[in-house]
């Protein structure tokens, strides 16, 4: 058994948005940020992950996240997430203060605006 | 010359001895076929020596009965042999010829019934004897013996000379019949060569006496080629052994016989001919066959063309849905997956069955078991499509009959047509609760323990039947133990029987309890099918729930990142199973693999190493612990920082101490509420 993930991204109003479903966790984490970094150009303004659509994410998962905000902020990019308050990942986030670095919104739309 | 009279008692039985001896020999030489000209050379020596006259002859009736025409003999003086005596009663062979025995005369001189031939009186024959040969009205001729001396007869003597004639009866009456069957045979071949047709004929043996000219102009042989043992003869190299076996079989048992096979042609390379003969008997002896052949080049090519054609889509269709179907189906933590495939006969079509499981999202299982309407390379081609379809919705959409209603609006917008019946059904595993779609397909088999059941509802019309469609839901709770039993129709549909009976002896197969769910899928293939091959392809896919203990969790896993996926799935369930909500079951999940994710990173040797996970209630708390081999480090990476920063936070109590053999991180969590932050 392997850790299924699926990262689709699309261009919106001059931000990256980069739906990240699935799982992530210490056997995958690395890959995912790869992808992340890869897929957003320089003339982008912002990178949106949208963890809507994510069941699961670990303390790897959680490091990505602020490795991705700290080498986005060196180009000059933002990084902004986006987690309904429904979702299981809810408390992770909110615990491990990932907001201090990446502002977490309600909405793609809401992040989207900035 | 003559014997005296008054001979003793023991040379009589000498005599006899070498009379009967004599007679013996001549029969079998007639058995074994000897001619008849021989033969009756033969019986007028051996009767002449026997009887130690000077003369013996064989005399034959000629064709209109009124003459004695001499045959053969023994002694004759030139010119005798080839005459033709008179027949009438008043000499000796006439009167013989009408008689029942032998004709005895010891003394011409004193013998009042006839008078002697010109022949006797022109040799002063003294004493002669005659015997009729052939029996009554259909008579061959005479046999006689002649002495100028007179001559004592015995009876034994008479009895000798009749045996000889009974020998020469059957033997002429053999020689006529084949005299007959040639006339016949002569006739048969005159009109068989001006016949169309290719006509043949063997012996008894089975060896080849004849080809017609039709044979001849066929294959360029000649006549000489041909006869024999020429079975083979231009047949080609692939067809010649078994068409040798065949007729050798055939032979032996004298039946008919009949083949198609490549014979070459004058000109022409190798045609297709069939070919059939009967045996032939007369007067009840079988003689050999009589066959002919037809030319079906023109009809067997256009028949292997086609045949080629159809073996090439039949093998491509089986390739692909060989292809299509998964070879294993994926494991799914927490069920027993049985999946069957069962073709048709050979020479039927492939048909477009399928079955499929795949995990959603939401931890249920997604199961389907479809048919696609038609056969060959369309059908599987369109299952194929039809399977990834719903494994593709079947993830994204969580209700059944929506996945359905998806799938019928990619098929009726589609450029081909295509129809399908399908049954979908989600599982949850823990629950055991069930939904289901059933396109007009048959209805799912519960298996509970006590007995089996149909699940009813769902019923909706088969994908592709409509554009406009109504596709509705079923639902149903399984006991636990239960399983499930999804097939397609070929199970079930049997024209000679009414499918109502055909699912009430399913579900009686299925009824005893069965804790193997492979057994309990053979148990319902030969219990529904028995040894009979399906018209149909039939797809069966069983479940059941594994199931999941409810107090205690306990875990080893390799200490490998891999099994953390494992553990998540695993331990998910067990929450999930207890009560947990979804984000309870994740902030558990979630802690357990960090404290996992340590042992992995600290496990010794990786070989072997492994770790072990141990989760229960205590009242209303869940206790969690974790023990590896290792010893509990210091963080060295600022993630595993955070990954103990994560325990502690999403946990009540967490405990990290060191044993004997390693490191125990004990974790407390109260469930059905949040911790106040």
């Amino acid at each position: 058994m392997t850790t299924p993930t699926e990262i689709a991204v699309e261009r919106r109003s001059g931000a990256i948005v980069a739906h990240l479903g699935g799982e992530v966790d210490m056997t995958n984490a690395g890959r995912v940020r790869e992808e992340l970094l890869a897929s957003v150009p320089n003339e982008a303004r912002a990178l949106v992950i949208d963890l809507s659509a994510c069941r699961y994410l670990d303390s790897a998962g959680i490091e990505v996240l602020f490795d991705m905000a700290r080498r986005l902020r060196r180009r000059r990019q933002d990084l902004r997430l986006t987690l309904p308050s429904s979702s299981p990942l809810k408390r992770l986030i909110d615990l491990t203060e990932v907001a201090s670095t990446a502002p977490v919104y309600e909405t793609l739309d809401a992040a989207l605006d900035g | 010359m003559a014997r005296d009279q008054g001979r003793p008692h023991r040379d009589e039985l000498r005599i006899r001895a070498r009379q009967q001896e004599a007679v013996a020999g001549l029969g079998q030489r007639a058995l074994a076929g000897m001619k008849l000209e021989h033969l009756l050379d033969e019986a007028a020596a051996t009767a002449a020596q026997e009887l130690e006259t000077e003369y013996a002859a064989v005399l034959e009736q000629t064709r209109d009965g009124r003459g004695l025409l001499v045959r053969a003999g023994h002694g004759l003086p030139s010119g005798v042999l080839g005459a033709v005596l008179p027949a009438g009663p008043q000499e000796m062979p006439g009167y013989a010829l009408q008689s029942e025995g032998a004709v005895v005369v010891e003394d011409f001189g004193e013998e009042t019934r006839f008078g002697p031939t010109a022949l006797q009186r022109e040799h002063e024959i003294v004493s002669a004897m005659a015997a009729p040969i052939g029996a009554r009205g259909r008579h061959f001729g005479v046999i006689g013996v002649h002495s100028a001396s007179p001559q004592h007869f015995s009876p034994d003597d008479a009895h000798f000379l009749q045996s000889l004639a009974n020998v020469l009866g059957a033997a002429a009456e053999r020689a006529r019949h084949d005299d007959a069957l040639r006339d016949s045979e002569a006739r048969f071949r005159e009109l068989a060569d001006t016949a169309p047709a290719m006509i043949w004929t063997t012996d008894e043996r089975g060896l080849v006496t004849f080809v017609n000219a039709g044979w001849m102009r066929f294959t360029g042989t000649t006549l000489e080629e041909e006869l024999g043992a020429t079975w083979t003869l231009g047949v080609h190299p692939d067809d010649a052994p078994a068409l040798q076996e065949s007729w050798d079989e055939a032979l032996a048992e004298r039946r008919p016989w009949e083949r198609e096979y490549r014979l070459r042609a004058r000109h022409l390379g190798y045609r297709w001919i069939a070919d059939r003969g009967v045996p032939r008997y007369v007067g009840g002896r079988f003689v050999g066959y009589v066959g002919t052949a037809i030319d079906i080049h023109e009809r067997k090519t256009m028949e292997t063309q086609l045949a080629r054609g159809y073996e090439q889509e039949h093998r491509i269709a089986e390739m692909l849905q060989r292809s299509l179907l998964p070879e294993r189906l994926p494991d799914i933590e927490g069920l027993e997956l049985v999946p069957r495939y069962l073709p048709a006969s050979a020479e039927a079509a492939i048909g477009g069955d399928w079955y499929d499981a795949l995990e959603r999202p939401d931890g249920r299982v997604a199961l389907v078991v479809g048919d696609v309407v038609g056969q060959g390379l369309r059908a599987a081609a369109t299952m194929g499509q039809l399977r990834n379809a719903f494994r593709a919705y079947g993830l994204v959409e969580a209700s059944p009959a929506e996945v359905v209603a998806r799938i019928n609006r990619l098929v009726t917008s589609g450029v081909e047509e295509a129809m399908a019946t399908v049954l979908y059904l989600v599982l949850d595993r823990e629950t055991g609760e069930v939904t289901f779609t059933s396109a007009g397909h048959p209805p799912p088999l519960l298996v509970a323990p006590d007995g089996a059941r149909f699940l009813d509802g769902g019923r909706s019309v088969p994908v592709g039947a409509a554009d406009t469609a109504v596709f509705r839901e079923g639902t149903a709770l399984i006991p636990p133990g239960s399983s499930l039993v999804l097939y397609t129709d070929g199970l079930v549909e049997r024209r000679d029987v009414p499918l109502g009976r055909r699912l009430d002896d399913l579900a009686r197969v299925a009824s005893p309890p069965e804790r193997d769910l492979d057994r309990l899928c053979d148990r319902i293939l030969t219990g529904v099918l028995g040894d009979r091959v399906p018209a149909d392809d039939v797809a069966l896919l069983a479940v059941r729930p594994k199931p999941v203990p409810l107090d205690r969790f306990n875990l080893s896993l390799p200490a490998d990142p891999g099994s953390l996926v494992v553990l998540r799935r695993r331990l998910g369930r067990f929450l999930h199973a207890a009560g947990a909500s979804e984000a309870e079951t994740y902030e558990v999940t979630l802690t357990v693999c960090e404290a996992a994710g340590n042992a992995i990173e600290h496990a010794y040797g990786p070989e072997d190493a492994t770790f072990e996970v141990d989760a229960a209630f205590e009242g209303g708390e869940l206790v969690a612990t974790v023990r590896d081999s290792g010893s509990w480090r210091e963080r060295r990476s600022e993630h595993r920082g955070r990954g103990l920063a994560i325990i502690k936070g999403l946990m009540d109590d967490v405990e990290v101490a060191a044993e004997d053999r390693g490191t125990v991180v004990r974790m407390r969590r109260r469930l059905g509420e949040y911790r106040a932050a």
